[in-house]
């Protein structure tokens, strides 16, 4: 049963979103390493398979035979592979190829969408006759010839991942698990995951551009148990990014692998806070999830353009203090959320979606700026070929702001400080939305007095973003291997904030009284 | 369709056997879906696919791999295989890992399990628009509807597998879902939403259309109003299709793998009396149309009745044949089919009446547990229970504790199945459980 049961809750739970990091704890499914490669031609479309211009233009011309305000063409190859080390040996690996094209008719709000696995002009043929039957016009002029965009230089890299062989990363593994080891006499158990894939994109639109991208990405997990008088404890770090193998100096390996102790150790001494409202402190780096979920989802327009999300009518509006700026940028290099040229080959690049406190911009798609007559921001992205795009975020972060991490923590009389996450949620609409904390520190009197865990935090949206009462100039991106997922499609995203102070949020925890 | 699959599947582990595998595992698979979205009166998407892959297992001088591919043409199939042999003797070797071996094959069940409709291959496009329009009426048969998206989703999937070790399995199985998610304009800019689902293998066993719209437009109607709740530790009253998801949550560490990492509170459960002994839960893959039944499981495994918990306590776990071997238990199925939770007396009526006062969870929104320790915290969205009555909606609450305590709390049990899952459950009423809210 190599194709999943039809995930039928990403469909059910449109009008909410989550985020998450890998499911590693529950049993890895990524993919794995090559020892010996077929090099993979830069595109592999025309030199596998014939796809050249002309191609392309029939394709297009049957997808469009019965009408389009807009199609386009999605081929893609995706190399992936993955490698897994537990108990002390590299026993497993996965490797997996993903390759189709995507082939989408949009006339207004519709859209039709087909794909195929089997790139010869028959099926082809076939797959774009099925997309077409949403449509009931005339045929509209397809090209005849397309225009060739410049290649991004976000991620360009000297050695794609089909060039390093499994000798060279195995290594890797094998130092992560000896250095985690060493250091703690607790730690019993220690697991690694490695994942690498090279993913080529070639995209083909009515309106005549070709756009091609390479997209490198790779991930580096460490999953650390310890035991202690008994008791055992869990934690985990990981590293990724849209990179190549130099990436992995071992200083990076290392303040990983510390961050990964340092957390499954604290657990020790760790308790569950008092329950209820209080004053929440954000560290800088991973909290981003606080705007994906507080204020991210709800910007994206396809929930706007009907009217589902809680922001549809705010536009302009003061939503938070002037020192607040949020922001999804797409153009910063290297990141895992990063983009050349988003999934519907639009260039990608900064949105501004909150300046200096007010609400200024959703994240579009092609079909949602159209609606609002504004220009494509290149947010339409989607998991596969098997998929059609929707406004998704890249990389999303607040900018510094006039205060210090030590004004905000001698600020706060009684809260906590919320450091590492797992996963979180939102529900677009309501605008309530959650994260789990596994990390993070008691505050009383000013002072940090006690490590706590797994609690999770609930707010309002809009009501969290007028309470962020003090900004530091302290703004990160997380380094750690976040997925979003949104109506049944996961893509890869990044985030970040400067310490950020919410003067009232609901806290989970224990000790009801 | 299966033969052809079933062919593809044993030419493959041929081509791994003649690139110098030991032993191989190959699944053949071939899906067509179909999805129409609908939405406040018109059309708005059709997607219409076919797709293909094939799955392979490398066995080679005591070393594993495994591999995917969408690219099934001949010769580049041969050149991945041998690709995927060369990566898995660049591994390390494990004396544990094994193709499963064949004894456990054996008594594989065949009982009809009625997955497969063949009317589903010929639902008509004017089909689908009929239940879409039908659906969309009633879902925006309200004054406060802002949006309402109807959705129909229908499908075949097909797969075959083939070992050298003489495995030769084939699963097919179809479906067909649709309901609507609704959203109400709510005070301020707030707005509320909800929705409901039906779905099966067999399309005349579904509900009609405008009833499933009918209890979609109720939960969203249901959360207008909504307000934080309170702080407070009191009785919690799970609705059945929220239960399923706590009931999976509890699980997902019983598994042998989790426990041999030593990232699982079931360590050492097995045989104890861990949790209430009002909590039964069978893990049954040979229920007719199931949504998760099945012959035999993805190692081969046949199928078989598998207790995980009997009264509150624990019989098994679900052991693969890979972790069985490193932690020394014996294979039951490393993968869950329909998980059964045994029934109650109550109906949702009573089992109010019988709490009287506490908070009842319509939905979770996020949140975590940990595996390792059995501690959670997840936000909810419900209704408090006042009198013994469903009172006003409540949300951006949290409840906290650890999954083993929450689970010895278990107090009472419905009647009343959530239908549309693999996991079988009624609502379950919880003891003394701290939320936090205002």
């Amino acid at each position: 049963m190599a194709i999943k049961r039809r995930e039928f809750l990403g469909h059910m739970a449109l009008g909410s979103a989550v985020l998450t990091m890998p499911a590693f704890l529950q049993g890895c499914g990524v993919q794995n390493a090559t020892a010996v490669s077929q090099a993979t031609p830069e595109n592999p479309f025309m030199t596998w398979f014939g796809v050249d211009q002309a191609t392309a233009a029939r394709v297009m011309s049957e997808l469009t035979a019965r009408g389009a305000d807009a199609s386009d063409l999605y081929f893609q190859h995706s190399r992936s592979n993955s490698l897994r080390l537990e108990d002390g040996i590299v026993s497993s690996a996965s490797s997996g190829i993903q390759q189709g094209v995507g082939l989408r008719v949009v006339i207004g709000e519709q859209t039709g969408y087909a794909f195929t696995e089997d790139l010869t002009m028959p099926s082809m043929l076939a797959a774009a006759r099925t997309a077409s039957a949403i449509a009931s016009g005339s045929a509209v002029a397809a090209p005849q010839a397309f225009n060739p965009q410049g290649t991004g230089d976000l991620y360009t890299t000297t050695v794609p991942w089909s060039d390093v062989g499994i000798d060279q990363k195995l290594p890797v593994l094998k130092f992560v698990e000896e250095k985690a080891k060493a250091m703690d006499p607790a730690i019993d158990k220690v697991a690694v995951y490695w994942s690498d894939a090279d993913e080529r994109v070639m995209i083909a639109t009515l309106d005549g551009k070709l756009v091609t991208d390479h997209r490198p990405m790779t991930r580096l997990t460490v999953v650390v148990t310890a035991k202690r008088d008994g008791e055992v404890q869990t934690g985990y770090s990981n590293i990724a990014a849209r990179e190549e193998f130099d990436w992995y100096s071992e200083e990076r390996i290392l303040t990983m692998v510390k961050e990964a102790v340092d957390r499954t150790m604290i657990q020790f001494e760790a308790i569950r806070p008092p329950a209820g409202e209080m004053p929440v402190i954000l560290a800088s780096g991973a909290s981003g999830i606080l705007l994906h979920e507080a204020i991210g989802h709800g910007m994206e327009a396809d929930f706007n353009r009907k009217g589902t999300s809680i922001y549809s009518d705010m536009i302009g509006k003061k939503v938070a203090e002037p020192f607040v700026t949020v922001v999804d940028q797409a153009s910063i290099p290297r990141e895992r959320g990063a983009l050349n040229y988003d999934d519907e080959g639009n260039k990608a690049g900064r949105t501004v979606m909150v300046e200096n406190g007010i609400l200024k911009s959703y994240l579009h798609d092609q079909i949602s700026a159209k609606q609002y007559g504004l220009g494509p921001t290149g947010s339409g992205r989607r998991q596969s070929y098997k998929y059609s795009p929707m406004p998704r975020m890249s990389c999303t972060f607040m900018e510094d702001g006039p205060h210090t991490k030590e004004e905000i923590i001698a600020a706060v009389d009684h809260g906590i400080i919320c450091e590492t996450y797992t996963n979180g949620q939102v529900q677009i609409g309501a605008g309530d939305y959650t994260f789990y904390v596994k990390n993070g520190w008691l505050v009383e009197k000013g002072k940090i007095t006690a490590p706590i865990k797994d609690v999770n935090i609930i707010g309002n949206g809009p009501e969290s973003l007028k309470r962020i009462t003090m900004v530091a100039n302290d703004a990160r991106l997380d380094t750690g291997g976040w997925t979003c997922g949104k109506n049944g499609q996961s893509v890869p995203v990044s985030q970040g904030i400067p310490t950020v102070l919410v003067s009232n949020m609901t806290v989970g925890g224990e000790n009801v009284s | 369709m299966s033969a052809d699959l079933q062919n593809r599947a044993a030419q493959a582990v041929e081509m791994a056997k003649a690139a110098g595998a030991d032993d191989a595992w190959a699944t053949a698979s071939q899906g067509r879906d179909v999805e129409f979205e609908f939405r406040d009166g018109s059309l708005e998407k059709v997607k219409d696919t076919t797709s293909r892959s094939l799955d392979i297992q490398i066995y080679a001088d005591d070393r594993y791999s495994n591999h995917q591919t969408t690219d099934l043409s001949p010769d580049r199939l041969e050149g991945f295989i041998a690709e995927a042999v060369a990566i898995t003797r660049a591994l390390e070797p494990d004396e544990h890992r094994q193709l499963t071996p064949a004894e456990l094959f054996s008594g594989r069940p065949t009982d009809d399990l009625d997955l497969v409709d063949s009317a589903v291959a010929d639902i008509s496009r004017d089909q689908r628009l009929a239940w879409c329009e039908s659906l969309d009426r009633v879902a925006t048969d309200h004054e406060r509807v802002i949006s309402a998206t109807a959705g129909v989703y229908d499908g075949t999937l097909n797969s075959a597998s083939a070992s050298s070790n003489g495995f030769v399995g084939s699963h097919a199985q179809t479906y067909c879902w649709y309901g609507s998610n609704i959203t109400l304009r709510d005070e301020g800019e707030k707005r509320a939403s909800g929705g409901w689902y039906a779905g099966g293998q067999h399309v005349d066993a579904l509900p009609a259309p405008s009833d499933v719209a009918r209890i979609g437009l109720d939960r969203a109607l249901a959360r207008l109003g909504s307000e934080k709740g309170p702080t407070v530790k009191t009785a919690m009253l799970v609705d059945a299709q929220a239960a399923g998801s706590l009931i999976g949550r509890l699980l997902r560490p019983a598994t042998a793998r989790s426990v041999q990492q030593g990232q699982s509170f079931w360590t050492d459960l097995v045989g104890t009396r861990a949790f209430s002994e009002k909590l039964t839960i069978v893990d049954d893959p040979l229920i007719p149309r199931g949504f998760g039944s099945r012959h035999f499981d993805s190692e081969g495994i046949s199928a078989s009745y598998l207790p995980i918990i009997e009264n509150g306590v624990v019989r098994n776990l679900y052991v693969d044949t890979y972790y069985g071997r490193k932690a020394g238990m014996k294979p039951t199925t490393g993968s869950a089919s329909n998980r059964v939770i045994g029934l109650g007396d109550h109906t949702l009526a009573a089992l109010l009446k019988e709490v009287g006062n506490g908070v009842y969870v319509t939905s979770w929104l996020g949140g975590n547990a940990d595996s390792t320790t059995g501690d959670f915290s997840l936000g909810l969205r419900g209704h408090m229970i006042e009198n013994g009555e469903i009172g006003r909606p409540v949300g951006e609450m949290n409840v906290t504790g650890n999954l083993k305590d929450l689970f010895s709390q278990l107090e009472l049990v419905g009647n009343d199945v959530h239908p549309y899952s693999q996991t079988l459950s009624p609502s379950l009423v919880f003891g003394g459980v701290d939320f936090s809210g205002a």
